[in-house]
């Protein structure tokens, strides 16, 4: 389906690009030289895509399965 | 140049920096690989399961990741004829520590997430446990990671 594909393109420029971002990012605003701060911010970010990822997953999985006992429910009240 | 910084300094500093990118690549491209062939398996039969059975390759992914970052690291480090050797040495542990546990961290993430993912399609209580694993899996190549910017850290003592 389509928003499948559009959630993963968005998931993996944001694996490409949250870390070596936010390692420069950081090494010049942040940490101010510091590059070890910048590597373990980086690898933060990266671990934080990951989790979002994660969440995002579990709950479109559990969202997707939520519409079907509903409409089983509704169609025994009926009878 | 002096005794302490010689002019093939650098070459074991960027050994150290293709070392991380190279080998802990091997093991994310190892991992991708084989989840992938059991994600495929699954797809046939349960495609909406799709999304959250793709969590190995996403983890396959920090693991280059982590190769990544320590590169840039270390490469940051080297300046022509200011390096000295013991730099050179130092970054080149730090290189093949980050490299070859990110291979046998991306070795592992690819046989569990196989494995897991072909289970996932009979059981669904399934996915908690590989979750499990594959976190202990990926902390595999976090302690190399760990390894390496502590090795960084020594290269501030030295001068030419």
């Amino acid at each position: 389906t389509r928003s499948v594909l559009v959630k993963l393109a968005l998931f993996t420029v944001c694996l490409g690009l949250a870390p070596i971002s936010t390692y420069y990012l950081s090494q010049k605003y942040l940490w101010d030289g510091n590059s070890t701060y910048a590597a373990i911010t980086s690898i933060i970010a990266a671990n934080f895509v990951l989790v979002t990822y994660i969440i995002s997953a579990v709950r479109d999985d559990s969202q997707s399965q939520k519409p079907a006992p509903k409409a089983e429910s509704e169609t025994k009240k009926d009878r | 140049m002096t005794d302490v910084c010689p002019p093939y300094a650098p070459f074991f500093g960027f050994a150290g920096v293709a070392a991380s990118m190279v080998f802990s690549t091997v093991g994310a491209a190892y991992g991708t690989a084989k989840s992938g062939i059991g994600i495929t398996g699954l797809g046939q039969f349960r495609p909406e399961l799709i999304m959250k059975s793709l969590i190995p390759v996403v983890m396959s992914g920090i693991i280059a990741v982590y190769g990544l970052v320590v590169s840039v690291l270390i490469s940051g480090r080297i300046i022509p004829g200011k390096y000295s050797l013991f730099a050179g040495f130092i970054h080149l542990a730090a290189g093949l520590a980050c490299g070859f546990t990110g291979m046998a961290a991306g070795y592992a993430i690819g046989i569990v997430g196989d494995a897991c993912v072909r289970a996932y399609v009979y059981e669904s209580k399934v996915f908690v446990t590989m979750i499990l694993i594959l976190i202990f899996a990926e902390v595999l190549g976090l302690y190399g990671l760990i390894v390496a910017l502590i090795l960084d850290t020594l290269t501030n003592g030295v001068t030419c």
